[in-house]
């Protein structure tokens, strides 16, 4: 018996070699495969990060001329399935984008729980792992070995607007955290809370509310009986929309509102019929008009790849077909498709083991900023956020002072 | 020494009689304060949660309806508050018009694909094993979210109508809420009376108490079917008009599962096959959503908002255990 | 032992179905997971058709099973990888951990049945898992709303190599057995007294009870097994396969609704059915994932109408009903 489970366990490890140094024999085309969420909760997020690997991509081939490997500029490929965000879907798909596809490198699907759940296939078959939707940094604390991360982790999110909300009004003191009960919220929200402490402020309210939430009266109710001077809060898109939406609706006016992941969505301010929106602020991984150009890099002595952000955003509307603006989900998937790019250059190899390696040493600057992660745990730290606020209309960014594009309104005009 | 007060615990430093009585009496000045705000709370509260229980009410009647005529499970019943919403959001930020005029508008569109479903599907599906209909509804529930966001994409959107709102010493009322709670009242007003009063009514209600027996009183009971799955549907698709009304953002294509959970829950709790029962526990729903947070909110260490709801399902549990049938079965 | 023997016959194509599953998984390359996931769909639906094809009781709240299940791998796991000297042992801790929770909750299932009847018992289940899943939220036992998070520990304890092996290949191997135990039990208890004291107790439980059935003790028995089966599942495709668990990704009713149209595509209360639905509804949903990225659920949703009007009593209902008669019938069942 014991004999049998042995050839089942060396037939395995066998085929798992097999597969694994089918990928390391001459390459002809570097193959991206991605389990896309394109239907289901996350099919925004997935539609915008697709936009942004395929504008990429388009920009290596056509305009960098292909990746230098062993003197050779070979095209990217990318082949996508659909996971319906669904964690049965990750697992399967992403063995048949190694197995079948022979991709030369697997992006995470969105969210954390979905990154978790390929990180087992992806380990088992040696593959190198990029996370561009899973801000979770548990994720980093499970030793895979394959992982590496291109979002911010979520604990630095709110870190910055406080900082912007001390310089301008030392005295704001009385801090409301109302946040959505996910990996990556909560995250934030423990960041936001020791910073605040550490910068002397009083936490007076501290919540936190379900996925899917529909109706935020109660809550926000308790909130406004505490008499908050900042907000910070939020979690994803929808929920974004609701809290500005309801805090107008009870007339909690306070002097800065800064929520994440939703208020910087181009689409924010339409959805919320525009003047609730106004002087709303979120802080973000990287916005339409951010200025992180080839000089800048230059300055901080950090090489730079990719196309500017003018070239990113109209290859990003060709590679949908549709007239919207890019979003940070899409910068920060196309940014992913660089860090590949520069990996397997310096290193001159599409080895897995050696791409990992690179990938922990790489620095460098993009249109989407720095970029730089820990060698062991593959966890992003050089990436830094900005916040923008909406100004008739606008996104303006406000924080730090020295990408801002506009001055900060505060307090806030009311609802 | 150690002053144990609600709302935290307070830790007297000094040492005269004096200074005990006088932080005693701040104390208990604030404990006042702090229980005249927790009242107004749930007073406002449960104001909110009456008013969203309205328009939960009127989402669950289509569903009830439908059970009780023709014993169809609606597993898609969220997907067509959605369409609902779309409508509302379309005929807002398209053509200009006022959700209150979307409200007919839904019905209509509502009407006009329960018929569609039911002559295409459903029909036949009638003397099929009582599970085989809730797998249509299924995949019509799929199909209807499909077809939103090859339509309007994955987005999540939002529209604002301005119409005020009233401000109370309690709370703040935004009057499109108002009028969607009056909406609903009045549509399922109506509703009760077009039921009581009329010969198609008469003849629903009769179908729903006993099939057989209606169609050997000359009922012609697969229109009656055909209709009432129509007026189901409808109804759903124009309480997702009213719903948009109370929550007008957030829509997006995938946002009607929640929704088909809540009307279950409610549509058992009023009786599952009355309307009106489906009303009332809409409205009761609401206020327990509401209300019960205000008071978790004092228990320290825990997240009031999953325990509302937990004490919501567990409420509805220990009900049905109770009273096996809900609150206005039979 | 010859005349026993007909009467397992039906069990013929299931197993030579989920053998034929193994095979491709295990020899084609890139198929595994895709048969895990086949096995995971039919696993489901077979533990699921014990429950509602032996006592007529439609649960809705199947999925708390499964969820269970994945916190008791869970829970053993998280709390036991300390523990160096137990080494592989922390996972049959969890799985036992896994079928006590089953079993707390298949009890409290049986109860309400006593009780309540038809759509009422389903909904009641319904309040249970919801009232479950928000309850470990708020009330933040078990990690809240946190979940758990227990790759790393179970590479610590287990080392990498046995924790990949494990995770890509056991946790999938063992729903294969499961579904091939389900399909056992269901055929065994179809054809052993329990099976024939329920479908009296089915068709008029008053009679039953007057003949001396004790209902409730075989209702108990079909409620245990399913539960057992289900955790068990939950506890190897979610808890050791995926590594973590939140609250929110299991309590999921949808996965309850995914087990009904499994079962009903193939058939209700027959004992292929649920394989032949699990294979038509996972491999449309993989096939057309990987042909048409984002398009899949559209055609995927006319094809289920399709089906279902065509043949309203599932694809083996209709099968059994054309064989009837031939000498194919004593093997579909």
């Amino acid at each position: 018996m014991k004999r049998s489970y042995l050839t089942i366990t060396i037939f395995i490890v066998v085929f798992g070699f097999l597969f694994a140094t089918n990928a390391f024999a001459a390459p002809k085309k570097l193959v991206i495969g991605h389990p896309a969420c394109l239907s289901g909760k996350y099919a925004k997020a997935g539609e915008q990060a697709i936009g942004g690997i395929k504008a990429c991509i388009d920009w290596v081939n056509n305009v960098y001329g292909g990746v230098l490997v062993a003197g050779k500029r070979i095209p990217l490929e990318y082949k996508y399935y659909d996971c319906e965000s669904k964690k049965e879907g990750v697992t399967s798909l992403i063995e048949r984008l190694i197995t079948v596809n022979k991709v030369n490198v697997v992006f995470s699907a969105y969210s954390s729980g979905l990154t978790l759940a390929g990180a087992p296939v992806a380990e088992r078959y040696s593959m190198v792992y990029m996370d561009h939707g899973g801000a979770s940094d548990r994720i980093f604390q499970q030793g895979f070995k394959y992982i590496v991360q291109t979002i911010g982790p979520g604990s630095k999110y709110h870190v910055g607007t406080l900082d912007m909300i001390k310089y301008f009004d030392p005295k704001a003191k009385k801090v409301a955290l109302a946040y959505e009960d996910s990996e990556f919220a909560r995250m934030t929200m423990g960041g936001a809370e020791k910073h605040a402490k550490k910068l002397g402020c009083k936490i007076v309210f501290k919540r936190t509310y379900p996925k899917g939430v529909t109706d935020l009266t109660p809550l926000l109710s308790d909130m406004k009986a505490r008499k908050p001077e900042i907000v910070v809060g939020g979690g994803h898109y929808e929920d974004g929309q609701l809290f500005a939406r309801q805090m107008s609706d009870l007339d909690i006016n306070v002097k800065a509102v800064s929520l994440v992941a939703s208020a910087t969505l181009p689409a924010y301010y339409k959805a919320l019929g525009g003047r609730i929106a106004e002087g709303v602020m979120g802080p973000s991984h990287w916005e339409y008009g951010v200025t992180f150009s080839p000089k800048g890099a230059k300055k901080v002595g950090l090489d730079w790849i990719g196309p500017g952000q003018d070239e990113f955003v109209s290859l990003f509307k060709k590679a949908l077909g549709k007239d919207i603006i890019p979003d940070y989900h899409a910068a920060e998937a196309g940014a992913q498709v660089l860090a590949y790019v520069k990996a397997v250059e310096n290193m001159n190899s599409v080895d897995q083991d050696k791409v990992r390696a690179a990938l922990g040493k790489l620095k460098f600057m993009s249109f989407y900023g720095g970029w730089d992660v820990d060698d062991t745990t593959g966890m992003q730290i050089g990436h830094s956020m900005v916040d923008m606020q909406w100004q008739d209309g606008k996104r303006v960014i406000v924080w730090p002072l020295e990408a801002a594009t506009g001055k900060l309104i505060y307090p806030k005009p009311k609802f | 020494m150690k002053i144990f007060v609600r709302g935290g615990d307070f830790i007297y430093k000094g040492n005269t009689q004096e200074t005990l009585s006088e932080s005693l009496s701040e104390v208990f000045s604030n404990r006042v304060k702090e229980e005249k705000m927790i009242l107004t709370l749930l007073a406002g509260n449960l104001i909110h949660g009456l008013l969203l229980g309205g328009v939960y009410g009127l989402a669950t009647m289509g569903l009830s309806l439908i059970f009780g005529v023709i014993n169809v499970v609606n597993v898609g019943h969220g997907q067509f508050i959605m369409v609902g919403a779309f409508v509302a959001l379309t005929m807002f930020t398209v053509l200009g018009l006022s959700p209150v005029i979307a409200i007919p508008a839904a019905l209509i569109i509502g009407m006009a694909l329960g018929f569609f479903f039911f002559y295409t599907v459903m029909r036949r599906l009638i003397r099929a094993p009582e599970l085989t209909s809730l797998l249509a509804t299924f995949a019509m529930g799929i199909l209807l979210e499909e077809i939103a966001k090859l339509i309007f994409g994955a987005d999540f959107r939002g529209y604002y109508w301005a119409v005020g709102k009233i401000t109370l010493p309690i709370t703040t009322i935004p009057m499109s809420k108002l009028y969607a709670f009056i909406g609903s009242i009045a549509i399922a007003l109506f509703l009760y009376l077009w039921f009581s009063k009329t010969r198609i009514g008469t003849a629903i209600r009769s179908v729903m108490e006993d099939s057989e027996g209606a169609r050997v009183c000359g009922v012609n009971v697969s229109w009656i079917h055909a209709l009432s799955f129509a007026i189901g549907i409808g109804l759903t698709v124009m309480s997702g008009v009213l719903l948009t009304m109370f929550i007008p953002v957030g829509i997006n294509p995938y946002m009607g599962g929640g929704y088909t959970l809540k009307a279950f829950v409610i549509a058992v709790l009023g009786g599952l096959t009355s309307p009106y029962g489906a009303f009332f526990a809409g409205l009761i729903f609401g206020l327990i959503e509401n209300g019960a947070y205000t008071l978790f909110a004092l228990i320290p260490g825990v997240a009031p908002f999953p325990l509302t709801v937990s004490l919501a399902f567990w409420m509805l549990f220990f009900l049905l255990l109770v009273k096996p049938t809900g609150l206005l079965g039979k | 032992m010859k005349k026993t023997l007909p009467k397992y016959y039906p069990l013929i194509p299931v197993f030579a179905a989920y053998l034929i599953m193994f095979l491709i998984g295990f020899f084609v390359p890139g198929m595994w997971q895709m048969v895990a996931l086949l096995a995971f769909y039919c696993a489901l639906g077979q533990s699921w058709n014990i429950f509602m094809g032996m006592t007529g009781y439609v649960d809705f709240g199947y999925v708390t099973f499964i969820a269970l299940g994945t916190y008791g791998m869970s829970l053993g796991i998280t709390y036991c990888s300390q523990y160096e000297w137990l080494g592989i042992g922390i996972i049959v801790i969890g799985f036992i951990l896994a079928m006590f929770l089953a079993s707390l909750s298949a009890l409290l299932e049986a109860f309400i049945a006593l009780r309540l009847r038809g759509a009422y018992f389903a909904i009641a289940c319904i309040g249970i898992n919801e009232g479950l899943r928000y309850f470990i939220e708020g009330a933040k036992i078990w990690g809240g709303s946190e979940g758990l998070i227990y790759f790393g520990a179970l590479v610590q304890a287990l080392g990498r190599d046995t924790v990949n092996q494990l995770t890509s290949f056991w946790a999938d191997f063992s729903v294969f057995i499961i579904a091939a135990l389900a399909a056992f039990l269901n055929m065994h208890y179809m054809r052993s007294k329990i099976g024939y004291a329920l479908t009296a107790v089915r068709e008029d439980e008053d009679a039953a009870k007057v003949m001396g059935i004790n209902a409730n003790k075989y209702k108990t028995i079909a409620f245990l097994t399913s539960g057992w089966l289900g955790a068990g599942v939950g506890a190897m495709a979610w808890g050791l396969k995926l590594g973590y668990v939140y609250p929110g990704d299991v309590f999921v009713i949808h996965y309850t609704v995914e087990c009904i149209v499994v079962v009903l595509l193939g058939g209700a209360g027959t004992l292929l059915g649920p394989v032949v639905g699990g294979l038509i509804y996972g491999l449309s949903k993989y096939w057309l994932a990987v042909i048409m990225p984002g398009f899949q659920l559209l055609i995927f949703a006319p094809i289920i109408i399709i089906i279902i009007v065509a043949a309203p009593e599932g694809v083996v209902g209709l099968l059994k009903r054309r064989l009837k008669g031939t000498r194919l019938e004593m093997f579909i069942e």
